[in-house]
């Protein structure tokens, strides 16, 4: 077989062009999880009372953050002992909202794309078989057996969820995993699934549990049903790329004010996975690179050692 | 004729004053990343959820391999392009290489929070190929391993002109056996940089939310590639200017100026490639009278200077010139880097980054480490090119 110098080159210079060259037309294909839970927390209904973030530590055993007194727990942001927190939006004059921050059990989720061993998975979709966990449910697993502490996922996700354990000789990554161990199997519904904490100890029902295609429903009802008090946008249902815990907001608080990022409909998943595998054309660019590679090196040893030469 | 020319030992006292301060430095980095081994990252560094990495990744990993990819842009011109000339570069860039990406790699074991479960990465079925990051560990393991056995030839000259019999019949059996296998472990050691430095620009793709627009676009892992070649041409030329002055070794001017003149068509084609991106975009209205822009204004000219020195008959001349237009290439692409993963990484107001001490040391340790080691096996093995001999 011959294969020309010139013709070598025009097919790296193909190859290279389509490594180059950002996306391929490939679509992108979104599972679907009709069965999906999550939670809704409506920032109208919120007192701020934080019952929710000392059940959520109850629930979780993790340790009080005191305050300088030592009387009273008060974490300030979601940490590696505060897997859930309430946050105020001060306004203008008298004007402010509350807000809840844990894990957004992502749609698409980023940490899931970019954790190496699928140490962070969604529950039945991980890497290796897992007792106990049932395919689409949708919730946001940690698994610290194939965790090596690399911390790409606090770099990937947009909500900084993930958080480490920065002063422990043998730390872990901590979130919220939807109560997944408060569940109960034997019922029926969601609840089979997760049960979190912070929904049960609501007084308010500002915060609630269930399917996210019901949560997502009633969400509408709200809105429909009081135009004038919600802010018609329900953050997490297509925002990067849609969240299965739903937020609702008043209707003069925007969500950026409350701290969320803007997101654009398309997940940061979404988006790197296209970019990052288009040039590999389903594994062919690196193995035929190789082989014409090794063919030109080869060939030029070969001439090189010819007599006479 | 270059290829008449062959590596030589530099021999000489191996524990020289010099190297003993290297080592000393390393020392204390080891006392830090000890320390860390027991407490955990915490103590020894400004790290936070919000700037995660530190300088860890940004600088040893991601700056590291780009100065270690000389052996890669070498590699290219020498054997797929079949430039006889740049022989002489292949040993001493290869050397370079597999210590930075050595030093890269247990970096990143001291920055992993659960090192001891990184063996399950040898397991293929837990492989999530959508992750940047594994493509990066998985190809950066395999390339220093090619890397090491590029510079075993080395090694195996030493040998066959030992004064032992018994060396001497290893080396000379084992040498051609070995270079009978070599263009396939040439073209893995083209293939897999190819692979991972453009990864190490994808791995922030999905960042994108948190970094400044000027700088995420799908362009990353070309802009990247691009930078590891730049960045490796002008550690090329810098490793071996420093070599020629301590050392007395060739130093061929013209083939450096011939050389940087490829390194001048990658580095426009950076800047090509990313104001054209930006102007594609709609980006350009980012550009004001801020922070960020005068750091992409300052990104720009340090890969447009050099560029242009490059095609300046006075720089092509003279050696400090161009050792220095050299330097400015290196910088381009490591400052590009870390502005990416740091500079322009802003994970949410309210968290700010400076890198701590122990952050430093273990950083300045391990480029202390890797200038030690070189030196050791340059003075033993024959690495670098001296014309008239060897100089004992």
């Amino acid at each position: 077989m011959q294969i020309s110098r010139r013709s070598f080159f025009k097919g790296a210079i193909a190859a290279g062009t389509a490594a180059v060259l950002p996306r391929s037309a490939e679509a992108h294909e979104k599972i679907e999880r009709p069965d999906a839970v999550g939670m809704l927390y409506d920032s109208t209904r919120c007192i701020g009372c934080r019952a929710c973030v000392t059940k959520c530590k109850e629930a979780n055993s993790l340790p009080y953050d005191r305050t300088g007194d030592g009387i009273y727990d008060a974490p300030t942001d979601l940490s590696n002992t505060t897997k859930n927190i309430i946050k105020v939006y001060e306004g203008a004059g008298e004007s402010f909202a509350f807000v809840k921050q844990q894990c957004m059990h992502c749609v698409e989720p980023a940490c899931v794309s970019v954790c190496m061993m699928g140490a962070l998975h969604k529950e039945g979709e991980g890497k290796r078989p897992y007792k106990n966990e049932k395919k689409g449910t949708g919730i946001v697993l940690y698994d610290k057996d194939t965790c090596v502490g690399c911390r790409y996922c606090q770099i990937a996700c947009a909500f900084n969820v993930p958080r480490f354990e920065w002063f422990k000789a043998l730390p872990l990554i901590v979130k919220c995993e939807l109560c997944k161990h408060r569940a109960d199997p034997s019922r029926e519904g969601p609840l089979a699934a997760g049960n979190p904490a912070c929904c049960e100890a609501c007084p308010r029902e500002a915060v609630i549990y269930g399917k996210r295609a019901e949560l997502l429903a009633e969400a509408r009802r709200r809105i429909a049903a009081e135009p004038a008090r919600y802010n018609d946008h329900i953050y997490g249902e297509s925002d990067g790329g849609g969240t299965q815990v739903l937020y609702l907001a008043a209707a003069a608080i925007g969500f950026g004010q409350l701290g969320f990022p803007d997101l654009p409909e398309e997940s940061s998943a979404s988006f790197s996975e296209g970019v990052s595998h288009a040039p590999y054309l389903h594994g062919i660019t690196p193995v035929a690179l190789y082989a014409a590679m090794a063919f030109v090196i080869r060939r030029k040893k070969k001439r090189d050692e010819e007599p006479g030469k | 004729m270059s290829s008449h020319d062959h590596p030589r030992a530099i021999g000489g006292k191996k524990l020289d004053r010099l190297v003993l301060v290297l080592l000393a430095v390393f020392l204390g980095s080891a006392v830090v990343m000890v320390y860390r081994f027991v407490a955990g990252i915490g103590p020894v560094s400004n790290m936070t959820d919000g700037f995660t990495w530190g300088i860890w990744e940004p600088v040893n990993v991601v700056v590291f391999t780009g100065i270690g990819a000389g052996a890669y842009g070498v590699g290219l011109l020498c054997y797929l392009f079949n430039d006889e000339r740049y022989h002489a570069f292949v040993r001493p860039s290869v050397l370079l290489g597999a210590i930075a990406y050595t030093l890269g790699g247990s970096s990143i074991v001291v920055a992993l929070g659960r090192y001891w479960n990184a063996y399950l990465l040898g397991w293929v079925p837990l492989w999530n190929l959508n992750s940047a990051l594994l493509e990066v560990a998985v190809c950066v393991v395999i390339y220093v391993s090619v890397l090491w056995v590029e510079v075993v030839p080395a090694l195996l000259d030493a040998a066959a002109a030992s004064q032992s019999p018994r060396w001497s019949r290893f080396g000379k059996k084992w040498g051609p056996r070995l270079a009978r296998v070599m263009p396939y472990i040439i073209a893995l050691a083209i293939l897999l940089p190819t692979m991972h430095q453009s990864s190490l620009g994808g791995l922030m793709l999905i960042a994108g939310p948190k970094i400044h627009p000027l700088w995420h676009t799908a362009l990353l892992p070309t802009l990247f590639l691009i930078s590891c070649l730049s960045m490796g041409y002008g550690s090329v030329v810098v490793l071996t200017t420093v070599l020629h002055f301590t050392w007395k070794t060739k130093h061929d001017q013209k083939l450096f100026a011939q050389m940087s003149k490829v390194n001048a068509g990658f580095l426009i084609l950076y800047a090509v490639l990313r104001l054209g991106d930006l102007a594609i975009h709609g980006k350009l209205a980012h550009l004001g009278l801020d922070f960020y822009t005068l750091l992409f204004v300052f990104e720009m000219a340090l890969f447009l200077v050099p560029a242009a020195m490059f095609f300046a008959p006075a720089v092509q001349r003279n050696r400090g010139r161009l050792f220095g237009a050299a330097l400015l290439t290196v910088a381009a692409g490591a400052i590009y880097r870390i502005d990416t993963y740091m500079t322009v990484y802003r994970p949410a107001p309210g968290w700010d980054y400076f890198p701590s001490f122990g952050e430093l040391a273990v950083t300045v340790g391990m480029a202390a480490a890797g200038a030690a080691i070189f030196i050791l096996v340059a003075r033993t093995y024959p690495i670098v090119v001296v014309p008239g001999g060897a100089s004992e």
